[in-house]
C-alpha cells in the first residue's frame, strides 16, 4: 500500500513541483496518473518510487516512511519497484537478455535461475524471439516492451510506467497497456503516468489527475 | 554472506570482460604506471646495494701507519709493542717494504716502471684496524699514532667512505621525493581512467541506482579495475625495472673486474615486490574511490 500525506516538492530554483498532494493506493490496483505536461506526474512518480524525497509531508511506502529514511536504505526500497521510463533508458551496449538481467544482477541473483526469469519476462512481452538482439536494432514499440521486460524480471509487487505509451501508435500503445492490466490481474500494483485521453473507458480503474501540481480528481476519478 | 561473495565474482568478472575488450588502452594505462613505480624501485635498488657496499668497505676501514724510511728493527719492536698494547686497536698487521714492492711488482703494469728504480722507495707500514670507527675515536688514535718516534705518517682512508656517505643519503632523500612525486602522478593516472570508465558508463550507472542499486554495488567494479590496473603496473614495473638492472649490471661487471671486486647491483627481492604492490594497490584503490565517489550520485537526492 501506498500513502502520500500533504506531500510538497519543490526543486531548487523553481516553483512548486507538487503541492499538498495526498492519495492512497491499494496493494494490485490500477492507477493513472493523468495530467498535461509539467504538471508533476513524473515527480509524484519519482516520489512515490523512493528516487526523490518530499520536501514536506509523508510518502508511505508499505508502511515505511521514505522521507525519514536513511539514504543508505533507499535502494533496497527502490527494489520492490519495476519503473518503465518516458525514454526506456535501456543500455545500447548490451543485448536485449542482458539488459533485462540488469536488475537481477543488483539483485545478486545469477546462474540458471537468473536465465529462466529472463527469459520468462522476455516471453511474457514477446521478446523471447529477440534475446540476442541489440535494443538498436527494435522498433520504438518493441524497446518499451523490453523496458516493461526489464521492470518486471525482479517480480517487483508495484510497477510504475512513465508514459510508457507516449511516443507510440495507438495500435502499439494498446498492446503495451493490454500488458499493464495482465500484470495487474496478476495482483501486481500498476501505476502509469499518461497524457494521453486513454481510450479505455470500460476499464475499471483509478484515476489521479494532475493540474500545475495539485491533485484535483481524487479518490474516485472524473474519468 | 554467499550473496556478498557472488556480488564480488561478478564484479571481478565484470572488471576483467571490460579490461579484456580494451586490451590495447588497459596495457598503455598499466605501462604508465609502471613507469612511475619502476622509476624509484631501480633508484632504490641502487641506493641499497652501495650502501651495502659502502657497509662492507666501512667494515674493513684501517688506519695505515708509514714508518720513516730509515727506520731499523728496534723501532719497528718498539711500534709493534706499542700497537700491541693499545686498547683501541682491533687487530693490525704489519707489512715490510720489500713484501710490499713484491706485491707491486707482482702486477705485470708496474714491472716497467719498477725496473728504473735504483732502491726501493716503499717505506715499511702498519696497517691498523681500530675497534671504534667512530670518528672521534679514530682521530684520537691517529694523532696518538703520529706522534710514535719513528712514525712517518698516519693515513686513515675513510675520508671517501664519508663522501660516499653524504652522496648515498643525497640518494635515499631523492628516493622520497620521486616516490612522492611519482605517488601523485599514479594518483592522477589511475583516477583519470577510472573517471574516464565511470564517463563511458554514466548510462548504466544511472539506471543501475534508479532501479535499488546500492552506492558499494556500483562502486565495486571500478574498485577492482583500479586495483587490476595498479596489479598489473606493479607486474610489469618489477619485470622492467629486473631488466633494466641487470643491463646495468652487465656494465657493472666490467668496472667492478677492473676493480678485482665483485659488485653488482641487487635485483627486486620479495620484499620490493611485495612493497611495491601494496604501496600501487593503495593509491589504485584510494584514487578509484574518490574518482567514483565525486562522479556518481550527482543526479539523485
Amino acid at each position: 500500500m501506498i500513502v502520500l500525506d500533504d506531500v510538497t516538492k519543490r526543486y531548487p530554483g523553481s516553483q512548486e513541483a507538487l503541492s499538498h498532494a495526498s492519495c492512497q493506493i491499494e496493494q494490485g490496483e490500477m492507477v493513472y496518473v493523468t495530467g498535461h505536461s509539467g504538471a508533476g506526474k513524473s515527480t509524484l512518480l519519482k516520489l512515490i518510487a523512493a528516487i526523490e524525497r518530499p520536501t514536506t509531508g509523508t510518502v508511505l511506502i508499505n508502511n515505511q516512511n521514505v522521507s525519514k529514511l536513511r539514504e543508505a536504505a533507499l535502494p533496497f526500497i527502490r527494489r520492490k519497484f519495476g519503473l518503465v521510463f518516458q525514454d526506456h533508458k535501456l543500455l545500447y551496449d548490451r543485448n536485449c537478455y542482458h539488459n533485462v538481467a540488469l536488475p537481477l544482477l543488483i539483485n545478486g541473483i545469477t546462474g540458471a535461475d537468473a536465465g529462466k526469469r529472463i527469459r520468462a519476462a522476455l516471453d511474457k512481452v514477446g521478446l523471447l524471439h529477440k534475446e540476442k538482439a541489440m535494443p538498436i536494432t527494435l522498433s520504438g514499440g518493441e524497446q518499451q516492451r523490453l523496458a516493461i521486460a526489464r521492470a518486471v524480471v525482479s517480480r517487483p509487487s508495484i510497477l510504475i510506467a512513465d508514459e510508457p505509451t507516449g511516443n507510440l501508435d495507438k495500435n502499439y500503445a494498446d498492446d503495451i497497456l493490454g500488458l499493464f492490466r495482465a500484470f495487474q490481474q496478476v495482483g501486481v500494483t500498476v501505476i502509469v503516468a499518461t497524457h494521453d485521453a486513454l481510450g479505455t473507458a470500460n476499464q475499471q480503474r483509478k484515476v489521479l489527475h494532475l493540474d500545475h501540481g495539485k491533485l484535483t480528481a481524487y479518490p474516485e476519478g472524473a474519468a | 554472506m554467499n550473496n556478498w561473495l557472488t556480488q564480488h565474482i561478478q564484479a571481478v568478472r565484470l572488471v576483467l570482460t571490460r579490461l579484456k575488450s580494451q586490451s590495447a588502452s588497459t596495457l598503455f594505462i598499466a605501462f604508465a604506471i609502471a613507469v612511475s613505480l619502476a622509476l624509484p624501485i631501480i633508484l632504490f635498488l641502487v641506493v641499497s646495494s652501495f650502501s651495502q657496499l659502502a657497509g662492507s668497505v666501512k667494515n674493513e676501514s684501517h688506519l695505515t701507519v708509514f714508518l720513516n724510511q730509515n727506520a731499523d728493527a728496534t723501532v719497528r719492536d718498539s711500534i709493534h709493542n706499542v700497537l700491541a698494547s693499545n686498547a683501541h686497536i682491533k687487530t693490525f698487521k704489519f707489512v715490510s717494504k720489500d713484501d710490499a714492492l713484491d706485491a707491486l711488482s707482482a702486477d705485470s703494469d708496474h714491472q716497467n716502471v719498477l725496473a728504473g728504480l735504483a732502491s726501493n722507495p716503499l717505506p715499511d707500514a702498519f696497517f691498523v684496524e681500530p675497534t671504534s670507527l667512530d670518528e672521534e675515536a679514530v682521530s684520537m688514535l691517529v694523532t696518538e699514532l703520529t706522534a710514535l718516534d719513528g712514525v712517518a705518517e698516519v693515513h686513515a682512508d675513510n675520508a671517501w667512505l664519508k663522501r660516499l656517505n653524504y652522496l648515498l643519503n643525497l640518494g635515499k632523500n631523492a628516493i622520497y621525493v620521486l616516490a612522492l612525486l611519482l605517488g601523485f602522478a599514479l594518483f592522477a593516472v589511475i583516477g583519470n581512467t577510472i573517471r574516464m570508465q565511470i564517463l563511458t558508463q554514466q548510462e548504466e550507472i544511472e539506471v543501475s541506482q534508479l532501479i535499488g542499486a546500492t552506492k558499494s554495488f556500483i562502486r565495486r567494479p571500478f574498485l577492482y579495475a583500479g586495483a587490476a590496473y595498479s596489479m598489473l603496473g606493479t607486474i610489469i614495473a618489477i619485470l622492467m625495472s629486473t631488466a633494466i638492472i641487470m643491463l646495468f649490471n652487465r656494465s657493472i661487471a666490467q668496472l667492478a673486474a677492473d676493480y678485482e671486486t665483485e659488485f653488482s647491483l641487487q635485483l627486486p627481492n620479495l620484499d620490493i615486490c611485495l612493497a611495491a604492490l601494496v604501496i600501487a594497490m593503495t593509491i589504485g584503490l584510494a584514487s578509484s574511490y574518490l574518482a567514483v565517489s565525486k562522479s556518481l550520485f550527482k543526479s539523485i537526492n
